[in-house]
């Protein structure tokens, strides 16, 4: 009973973080802010229903496999996605998009566009 | 584009094997055969985009425990610290924000290093690695920051990346 109810905290835990992440990304300004905002979906909502995910298949069903295979796909998705989030943030900085509001500093414009 | 080595087949080979028997996860003698024939194909054809420095080099046990005690302790503690600002900031309707791109020095120096810094620094919300650069053999980071508080490379880069470098500087140089 007891980890029934630790496998429910671990995934509400993530589900809020990963609530937090929808509502930046619906809300921030610019697209690199929106970005920001995403990761937290991918970092603390992931790991957080996986770990449940985790001791769920361990406790509840008894299923050790399914177990390592969740890992496989937490550490997969922790391994892939920075590639991405770094490739479109460079991606739509290089093709010429800009904040509406100007950024506080920008030493990658001062550096590359002169 | 460097050439196939020995070592580093090898090294790719038992990679690719691992997680074979990871998805799979039966011991059949059949299903480990073909295991190791397609991962003998496999590092054969990637090895060479898959490893560019020293092959063992990640099967010392020092420097897999190292890996494994900042991934456990050092990433998930500033993880989890990213994400708390990070949250309180959407919940608070994100308008309290000063995103902007800051240069930053490293003391990285091995390819793998630089990966492994610029991916973490890109996972931790609130912070996006941009570019990479090298001038006068020193290395430098691009990051996208959405609330600047330092403009100074140095004081940034503290700011940033102190706890996940000293961490990795125990892995890679």
């Amino acid at each position: 009973m007891l980890i029934r109810i630790i496998i429910d905290l671990l995934i509400v835990g993530g589900l809020v973080f990963a609530v937090a992440g929808t509502i930046g990304i619906l809300k921030m300004p610019d697209p690199f802010s929106r970005m920001q905002a995403a990761t937290c979906i991918s970092t603390m909502g992931v790991l957080g229903v996986a770990l449940g995910g985790i001791l769920y298949t361990i406790f509840v069903m008894h299923n050790s496999a399914a177990a390592i295979k969740i890992v496989a796909i937490a550490l997969m998705i922790l391994a892939t996605n920075p590639v991405g989030s770094h490739v479109i943030a460079k991606g739509a900085y290089s093709h010429g998009y800009r904040p509406k509001k100007k950024m506080d500093t920008d030493d990658l414009g001062r550096d590359f566009n002169e | 584009m460097q050439k196939t080595k020995g070592p580093a087949v090898v090294a790719t080979f038992l990679v690719c094997f691992a997680f074979w028997v990871l998805l799979d996860f039966s011991f059949k003698a059949e299903e480990l055969l073909a295991g190791a024939i397609v991962s003998l194909l496999v590092a054969l054809f990637a090895s060479r985009f898959f490893i560019h420095e020293d092959a063992g080099w990640f099967f010392k046990p020092a420097h897999f425990l190292a890996l494994i005690k900042y991934w456990c302790f050092t990433f998930i503690g500033e993880l989890v610290k990213a994400n708390v600002s990070m949250a309180r900031i959407c919940f608070g309707g994100c308008t309290d924000i000063h995103p902007g791109i800051v240069k930053i020095p490293t003391e990285m120096k091995s390819d793998y290093g630089l990966a492994a810094l610029a991916n973490s620094i890109t996972l931790t919300p609130g912070t996006i690695t941009m570019e990479v650069t090298e001038e006068e053999g020193q290395n430098y980071l691009y990051v996208h920051w959405i609330d600047v508080k330092e403009t100074d490379p140095e004081k940034a880069g503290e700011a940033i990346k102190g706890t996940l470098e000293k961490g990795l500087r125990g892995v890679w140089q």
